[in-house]
């Protein structure tokens, strides 16, 4: 089975040749970086709002839930890469299987009310909860070993982090929607009631969705902290979540690479703007509601792809 | 008896829609249910199908006692509804969405397996599109349809999941009467050739008469007549009900 | 005795208070989103600018009473250009876009009151001062006025949705809004006003709470989570139930505010509504069945 396409190829070929770019300061790598791991993030949501039709306002709970394992795990001395993101799996995992049970029993809008209620909660208990560090957060942290011995300490390496995890989250996420499953999500999306008739138990298949991109989203934020060395409550404001919806509606709604695109998109415009920091909010709002009215299928969305045919095509 | 619906009440708040409502559907038998508007039609087919729990009654389908049995376990006991106003998926294409339908019935389906498995249906959807005439149209947008293209897309769909029992609900509501006199023969046509119970409501007089074995009456959400269409049309109960004043 | 009559029983009526201006934005939600078919993410933000407007208002006109009616009118006005402008277009479109846009709204006009009047805390003057006895506590004066007020204002709102035409249309609307097309009513006219009054009434409980709590740009997020929490609570699509909830919501964060933090009782509000969906899922007054 090609998971691959050949496009697909050439891009990971691209990314993975960045770092040779002649001018890749470190700090050109670390903003690659988060616009790799933003993208990422971002795909692993199109799984759930493009594929499934449901709106997470409160994915950055994941992302921060994930952060935290890690810089848990981190700061007690436990630095291999491989522990904390299995860590980081676990916690969100928990976490996405409770928001998943209550948010997938009723109709699409219970999911989008109750991850934002969800997130709140969760970033109350850990802005206000010294153990974790209240608002400071964790840190000071250590970096991520891959082999004992071998640290994650030149952003080239952590470069190669993010890249390895956006492939691998790629492969799962084009996997996942060329497959019987896939197809159930996308029917659920268009016609919940008629998919129930058919036989399907749609809360199911909602939950599974919920958790496979929660869980890639935590992973996600699991790898933040080995770049930023720290861990904050912010990473869980709903502020976070608008991010990543913007990020998948500038880039495109169902087409997964879309939401990359997007992601990398917005966050390199985030990091020119990012001195505009007062009517930064504004602009975002104002984008949200400008891509909603004029350009709802984002950037990528010309293409198409919201049907099956994609299993067949390459890329 | 593939079907019994025993004494079902089912209310509404103060509205009484059905009332110790009976009958059985033998296998193989097109039965078809009719009434004026209002009648409970409707309810009937949501009480059938799970999508309500009656207050009073049963109903036993294939032996088992299905009362609230929610739709999607019905039809994986081969339970299968059409909906009155078109139900099929919008943005996806005339061959993906009888897809979807048939792999329900996959082994894979409900497992963990089906996460990656692509599951190959066309030599199931393939002889269904052609029996409706949309085998020409499999790659066009279920959205972009003709009505009557739609109606016929909505019961593919029900019948890609092999059901034994399939409740049509208004099959023919919206077709000019070419179409509908196409879809009452090919309706017949499918449930012969399947082995099919066909519980079916309906308006059109013609399409009833045409194609049923037995006949019942609602009125007010009561039974007030069951027969062949022949003792229907030419009961007096009935007559009164249809001219009686009431809409239609 | 002196605690139940000193602390328990005022903090009652914070809480009957508290619960009424929930109620009121609960039953703004509810009756859009039956309505309309959108969940207004900026409808804690209409809430927050009926605040700011008074403040304006007072500004100019030294007279609380006069922003009581002038405040609520211009977010009203607001509201309705928002929805010709922006929710209008999207109506027929799947529901996923409707949240997505009213999020994006929520944020610019959040950040929008920032810009303009500033992101510190600001104070509206109560426009009656001094307290009475009233059942052997001291009641501030204002708050009796809110009571009464509040009470008179979901008095009037049960009288027009149970007595007039327009009410009772927009209440079987909000169970099934395909009846309206049947109606010969403009329905656009009617998304319009419905959209505008409910923006309204968050407006005047913005501005009639704004003395008691300080005002921030903030403010109307912690009380859209609220919101949110009483419309799941109340069983969606409900109006009754969203009322009943709001007060049940009331006043359980103004009793637990007494013995918890801020975040504790957050936490523990959550737990109720965790609570209720583990035994009722579909809330107080809900529908049967998944599909609701």
């Amino acid at each position: 089975m090609r998971v691959l396409g050949w496009r697909a190829v050439v891009v990971f070929a691209l990314l993975a040749a960045l770092p040779l770019v002649p001018g890749m300061s470190r700090y050109y790598l670390l903003l690659a970086f988060d616009a790799l791991l933003f993208g990422a993030i971002a795909m692993s949501l199109d799984l759930l709002m493009g594929y499934t039709g449901l709106v997470s306002f409160g994915h950055a709970a994941f992302y921060g839930l994930g952060a935290y394992a890690t810089a848990i795990l981190l700061e007690r001395g436990v630095q291999s890469v491989w522990a904390c993101l299995a860590f980081a799996v676990v916690v969100v995992g928990l976490y996405a299987l409770v928001v998943a049970y209550f948010a997938t029993a009723r109709r699409g809008i219970y999911f989008a009310l109750l991850t934002l209620i969800f997130a709140e909660v969760v970033y109350t208990f850990f802005r206000y909860t010294q153990t974790f560090g209240g608002s400071d957060g964790i840190q000071g942290l250590p970096d991520a070993t891959i082999l004992p011995g071998v640290p994650l300490d030149t952003p080239l390496k952590k470069y190669y982090l993010v890249f390895v995890y956006l492939l691998a989250a790629y492969a799962v996420c084009r996997v996942v929607v060329a497959s019987h499953f896939g197809r159930v999500l996308v029917a659920i999306r268009e016609n919940e009631d008629r998919a129930r008739f058919l036989g399907y138990n749609v809360a199911r298949y909602k939950m599974g969705a919920c958790m496979i991109s929660a869980i890639l989203t935590g992973i996600g934020g699991g790898i933040y902290p080995m770049r930023s060395a720290f861990a904050t409550p912010d990473l869980m404001l709903w502020t976070e979540s608008g991010e990543f919806i913007i990020s998948v509606m500038i880039g495109g709604l169902g087409t997964l690479v879309g939401p990359v695109v997007g992601g990398v998109f917005f966050t390199l415009l985030r990091d020119k703007v990012s001195s505009f920091v007062d009517w930064y909010f504004i602009v975002i709002g104002l984008v949200l509601v400008v891509i909603v009215l004029f350009m709802p299928r984002g950037l990528l969305g010309y293409r198409k792809v919201l049907g099956f045919s994609q299993w067949r095509a390459s890329g | 008896m593939i079907l019994e619906v025993d004494a079902v009440s089912k209310r509404f708040g103060a509205l009484a829609a059905l009332t110790r409502v009976s009958f059985a559907v033998a296998p193989g038998q097109v039965f078809s249910v009719i009434g004026p508007n209002g009648a409970g039609k409707s309810t009937l087919f949501n009480v059938v199908a799970g999508h309500y729990t009656p207050e009073a009654g049963r109903v036993h389908f294939d032996g088992d006692d299905v009362t609230g049995v929610p739709p999607e376990r019905l039809n994986r006991r081969g339970l299968a509804k059409t909906f009155q106003i078109t139900n099929v998926f919008p943005e996806i294409s005339v061959a993906d969405n009888v897809r979807v339908a048939a792999q329900s019935r996959a082994p894979e389906s409900g497992r963990l397996a089906s996460l990656w498995r692509r599951t190959e249906v066309d030599h199931l959807t393939r002889p269904l599109l052609e029996a409706f005439g949309l085998a020409g149209r499999r790659e066009a947008l279920a959205r972009d349809l003709s009505h009557g293209e739609q109606r016929y897309l909505e019961i593919c769909l029900a019948l890609a999941t092999a059901p034994k029992l399939l409740l049509l609900d208004e099959p023919t509501a919206g077709m000019t009467p070419g179409e509908t006199r196409e879809a009452t023969a090919l309706i017949r046509a499918i449930a012969l050739e399947r082995g099919l119970t066909v519980l079916l409501i309906e308006h059109d007089m013609s399409v009833v008469m045409g194609i049923s074995d037995r006949v019942a009456v609602l009125h007010f959400g009561e039974k007030i007549a069951e027969g062949t269409p022949e003792q229907i049309r030419n009961d007096p109960k009935v007559i009164d009900a249809y001219l009686g004043g009431a809409d239609d | 005795m002196d605690y139940l009559v000193g602390v328990l029983l005022p903090q009652l009526l914070h809480g009957l208070v508290f619960g009424a201006a929930l109620g009121l934005l609960a039953l703004g939600l509810t009756v859009i989103f039956g309505l309309l078919g959108v969940m207004n993410f900026a409808h804690g933000e209409l809430y927050m600018l009926g605040a700011y407007a008074g403040i304006a208002v007072i500004g100019v006109t030294h007279s609380f009473w006069v922003a009581l009616i002038a405040a609520p009118i211009l977010v009203g006005v607001v509201a309705a250009v928002t929805e010709m402008a922006t929710l209008r277009p999207i109506y027929r479109r799947e529901p996923l876009y409707g949240l997505i846009l009213t999020f994006g709204l929520a944020l610019v006009f959040r950040e929008g009151a920032r810009q303009i009047w500033g992101g510190d805390m600001r104070r509206i003057l109560p426009p009656v001062t001094g307290s009475t006895p009233l059942l052997g506590m001291t009641y501030p004066n204002y708050r009796l006025f809110l009571l009464a007020a509040s009470s008179i204002l979901l008095l009037a709102l049960w009288l027009f949705f149970t007595r007039t035409r327009a009410g009772i249309v927009v209440r079987a609307a909000v169970q099934d809004a395909q009846m309206l097309d049947g109606l010969g009513v403009n329905v656009r006219r009617v998304f319009t006003l419905t959209f505008a009054a409910s923006g309204a009434l968050a407006a005047l409980a913005g501005l009639l709470l704004a003395p008691i709590f300080t005002v921030y740009p903030q403010m109307g997020v912690e009380m859209i989570l609220l919101a949110f929490i009483v419309v799941i609570l109340g069983g969606m699509g409900s109006m009754g139930g969203s009322v009943i909830a709001a007060f049940v919501i009331g006043i359980a964060q103004s009793l637990f505010s007494l013995w918890m933090n801020p975040q504790r009782v957050a936490i523990a509000i959550f737990g109720i509504m965790i609570l209720v969906l583990i035994v009722r899922p579909r809330g107080f007054l809900g529908r049967e069945g998944v599909l609701e």
